[in-house]
């Protein structure tokens, strides 16, 4: 079963700014949770300090908990190598490795020290069913990766996420430089991937955060304005702010 | 005319100029040197006494000098840029070793061929030797590797770095499974274009590996490459046609820096086709 993930007060800077104040937000096992709100509001930092890329980033400073099921995630016990590989991400411009498809598949498995041919093919081939990649790239998976399409790039970047059998997924507006029919078949697989793995989903389409996701968070200015059903959300937002954003955007 | 249109133009007419020197220059090389660039000439050494000869040893001292400082300064700029544009990066930008770096590149070759000379023939006792000469090649050639390889590094695109990261892996399984077959063909081109720089190189190499080449070949012995080689018949040459065969050293000497970048450019794009 899908774990839950949930912050408490989770404060992100940048140097001196504070980007993200006080974040206390869950994601319920299995279900997808949108994030929506204006550029800049912190979308991206959050996603990104649940799985700890954050602290990639030179500067960054996180204080208060995020919990992954019931492992506080930022303790130093945990192991940062294990809860990426619990905490998949998939990000908004399409970034497979200039390797072949299978290589670009299979290289978390590798990374865990999985060798045996046999194993990484079937890894591989349930990866890419698993993504709805597999019927467009079988017999091709010698190709490199950067020859296909821009939306089976990122169907392939899903996969690649998938092969290390995450628990949670995070997209980081994962259809923002896609077209619209691989935008459909992005939205049709988060669908189905939904219940399988705790889905949460930064995204500027209003539109495909009111079809794909079951509840919706809006972000404004680095702090977490309101949270719902995305249904209620986007018929009856409770803050005035989010009202704005909705029609402001909706029916400008 | 609109600037761009004037600067256009005048970009165009300069390297015309140039293109036009450089065949007048390259005609007349050949044609003094073509009729002395015989097989013999290539696998034969100098005659010393009457002048003339053939220049197999320097052929073999230029693979040697360069190839040597290449093979052993690759690897450590590599580990330099490495740390620097992976690790330290992240840190804090610039650095001791980024002065160090620019001041030792704009050092003339001369002057570190001098101080090569100074501490390790007058201090450690080498002799003038391929080996002094390929120290002072690899000296003149470090900051060049950490350039060249900080840069084929920072033209890895970022979003790699980060997928590799989201993905689980170490800082540096990220940097020996995707930074380094990415940056490959980068890398490729960059030391092939030192290689060619190297050969080129003569008056570093004239105080710490001698003029003239030794009966028995031995990499403690002096080593003449092409390049000084041209310079000594040019200035010294004794014999009947010092010119013909300065300037048939110098084709050779052309012939393999060309060799040179078309192989490393021919293996960088086929790294490069690999990935795309
Ligand atoms: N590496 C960084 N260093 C300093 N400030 C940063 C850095 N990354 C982001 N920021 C700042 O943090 C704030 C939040 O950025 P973030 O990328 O999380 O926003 P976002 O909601 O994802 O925006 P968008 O919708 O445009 O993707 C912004 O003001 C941004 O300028
Ligand atoms: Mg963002």
């Amino acid at each position: 079963m899908a774990p839950n993930i949930r912050t408490e007060s989770l404060t992100v800077s940048y140097r001196r700014t504070v980007v993200l104040r006080q974040i206390s937000l869950e994601a319920v096992g299995g279900e997808v949770l949108a994030l929506i709100g204006p550029s800049g509001c912190g979308k991206s930092t959050f996603l990104r300090a649940l799985n700890r890329l954050v602290e990639e980033t030179p500067g960054a400073h996180v204080t208060g908990r995020v919990f992954l099921g019931e492992m506080n995630i930022y303790s130093s016990a945990v192991d940062v190598t294990e809860l990426r590989r619990r905490v998949g991400m998939v990000f908004q411009a399409p970034n497979p490795f200039p390797f072949s498809i299978f290589d670009n598949v299979a290289y978390g498995p590798r990374l865990r020290g999985v060798s045996d041919a046999a194993e990484l093919r079937r890894i591989v081939e349930r990866s890419l069913q698993e993504a709805a990649l597999w019927d467009e790239v079988r017999g091709k998976l010698r190709r490199p990766a950067l020859t296909l399409s821009g939306g089976q790039q990122q169907r392939l970047c899903i996969a690649r996420a998938l092969a290390v059998r995450p628990e949670v997924l995070l997209l980081d507006e994962p259809t923002a430089a896609l077209d619209p029919v691989s935008t459909e078949k992005i939205e049709e697989l988060v669908s189905n991937l939904r219940g399988r793995y705790t889905i949460v989903m930064v995204t500027h389409n209003l539109r495909q955060a009111a079809r794909v996701s079951d509840r919706t968070a809006f972000f404004d200015d680095g702090s977490l304005v309101e949270v719902g059903l995305t249904r209620q959300i986007f018929t009856a937002p409770r803050d005035p702010r989010t009202e704005q954003y909705l029609t402001g955007r909706y029916f400008p | 005319m609109n600037q761009g249109r004037v600067l256009h133009w005048f970009a165009l007419l300069v390297a015309l100029g140039a293109a036009i020197v450089f065949l007048g220059l390259l005609t007349d090389t050949i044609r003094e040197g073509l009729p002395h660039l015989t097989w013999q000439f290539l696998t034969t050494a100098p005659d010393e006494r009457r002048g003339g000869g053939g220049i197999a040893p320097e052929i073999v001292n230029t693979v040697v000098m360069v190839g040597g400082a290449l093979l052993v300064t690759a690897p450590l700029g590599l580990v330099v840029a490495i740390y620097q544009a992976e690790w330290q990066g992240r840190v804090h930008d610039g650095g001791v070793i980024d002065q160090v770096r620019a001041t030792w590149l704009s050092v003339p070759s001369v002057v570190v061929g001098f101080i090569v000379y100074r501490v390790a023939v007058a201090w450690w006792h080498w002799p003038l030797s391929l080996a002094t000469g390929g120290l002072a090649l690899a000296v003149m050639n470090w900051p060049v590797m950490v350039t060249v390889s900080i840069s084929a590094l920072k033209r890895v695109p970022h979003a790699y770095r980060e997928a590799s990261l989201a993905l689980g892996a170490t800082r540096f399984d990220t940097v020996r499974r995707v930074v380094l077959p990415a940056a490959l063909a980068e890398l490729i081109d960059g030391w092939g274009w030192a290689l060619a720089r190297l050969a080129g190189e003569s008056a570093a190499l004239i105080i710490t590996a001698g003029i003239n080449v030794s009966a028995h070949w031995s990499v403690w012995g002096p080593g003449e490459t092409l390049a000084v080689y041209i310079w000594y018949v040019r200035t010294e040459g004794v014999g009947a046609d010092a010119g013909g065969v300065a300037a048939a050293t110098a084709l050779t000497l052309m012939m393999f820096i060309a060799v040179t970048l078309w192989l490393s450019g021919r293996l960088a794009d086929w790294r490069r086709r690999a990935g795309h």
